[in-house]
């Protein structure tokens, strides 16, 4: 069976003279959680990029076993760093409905189903308010109850603590690991990653410096710091 | 051969020009001047901004002189337009994960919606900065 994401010497620079990825190897497996951690400039949202195929590097990027294109992104779930870029529709079970729509649900399917999402996010009683009426925790659910609802095989998490605190991040660890979706997750908050993901890999300027097994990882204090995230 | 990627931004700009012709031929009197104006007008601006070296100019105007308080003004509307262009681009690009096939089920609602997500996006952050630069005291 295929990885569901197989990179390999990948290399990308936003200027030919400035590479910001070196060299990238990683596969994530079906139903495995992979963490991508590195401190602030490491290429983490780049590489991300990369894999959903927006942008073009040297190397090969496979998503589902073939060249990332728009229509593999119809079996992944996107959570951007800041979840008000994704929720812009009138009410946030617009949002967690619009996917569905457009893969062709009829519209009372696709707001059960939404409403479901949003169910399991505990966002049920603002269902029927705008984004930016909500807090900031309720937003990254939100967020997340849209990826989810179309049912993804694939869910990636650009930094998805970001301007949490610390109650709301552990939420949104416990629901992630109890949705059993396959997930790659950029981010430096090595405690979340501990929680939620199986594998880590350290990235620091570009290069991935080790990738294993999150206990293992996070007990290298000196690739950690090498990561620039300890 | 020009490219798509060049071509694409230009199709908006027609089509303007294209429904101003549209509604002087319905009043009755089709004057093909006003939409090649602004046609011509566009062009103007995109080749002054491609070609000249506003950066390094902007840099050379030092503070105090007669000329900061243009600079200034040219300095913020740079930084507007990034803004401007920073939001259309991630919440467009959110909506293309969101809905990936074009023209079917909620594609112009979600178009629709999208685009004024951005106006208030926009305005927001343009208060931010404003608010910012006030407090700098150089939005007097």
């Amino acid at each position: 069976m295929n990885p569901l994401v197989e990179v390999s010497g990948l290399a990308y620079g936003y200027r030919r003279e400035q590479p910001v990825l070196r060299d990238v190897s990683l596969r994530l497996e079906a139903g495995e959680r992979l963490g991508i951690a590195g401190g602030n400039g490491a290429g983490k949202t780049t590489l991300l990029w990369c894999v959903l195929g927006l942008h073009r590097g040297r190397g090969s990027v496979r998503l589902f076993g073939e060249p990332a294109t728009r229509k593999s992104w119809r079996r992944i779930g996107v959570v951007f760093q800041n979840p008000e870029d994704q929720l812009f529709m009138p009410s946030i079970l617009d949002d967690a409905a619009l996917p569905l729509l457009n893969r062709g649900v009829s519209p009372d399917e696709a707001r059960a189903r939404a409403r479901r999402a949003l169910h399991a996010m505990g966002l049920e009683h603002v269902a029927g308010r705008p984004a930016h009426e909500l807090s900031l925790g309720q937003r990254k659910r939100a967020a997340l109850a849209a990826a989810l609802a179309p049912s993804p095989e694939l869910l990636v998490l650009d930094e998805p603590t970001a301007e949490l605190d610390r109650p709301s991040a552990r939420r949104l660890a416990d629901l992630l690991r109890g949705i059993g979706t396959a997930c790659l997750i950029a981010s430096h908050d090595l405690d979340f990653l501990e929680r939620v993901v199986h594998r880590l890999a350290l990235l620091a300027d570009g290069r991935i410096l080790a990738c294993g097994p999150v206990g293992e990882m996070l007990a290298e204090r000196e690739l950690l710091a090498r990561a620039g995230i300890v | 051969m020009i490219s798509r990627r060049i071509l694409a931004p230009a199709v908006p700009l027609l089509a303007f020009a294209l429904s101003l012709l549209a509604l002087e031929a319905w009043s009755g009197r089709p004057d093909w001047g006003l939409p090649l104006r602004t046609l011509a007008a566009a062009a103007s601006l995109v080749l002054a901004a491609r070609l000249v070296p506003w950066t390094a100019l902007l840099r050379r105007v030092r503070p105090g002189s007669r000329l900061f308080p243009a600079a200034l003004y040219l300095w913020m509307l740079r930084h507007f337009t990034r803004i401007l262009l920073q939001e259309s681009r991630r919440v467009l690009l959110a909506r293309r994960f969101a809905a990936p096939r074009t023209l079917r089920a909620g594609c112009f609602r979600s178009l629709a919606c999208a685009v004024s997500a951005i106006v208030i996006r926009v305005l927001l952050r343009a208060e931010r900065f404003y608010a910012a630069q006030m407090l700098r005291e150089i939005g007097r």
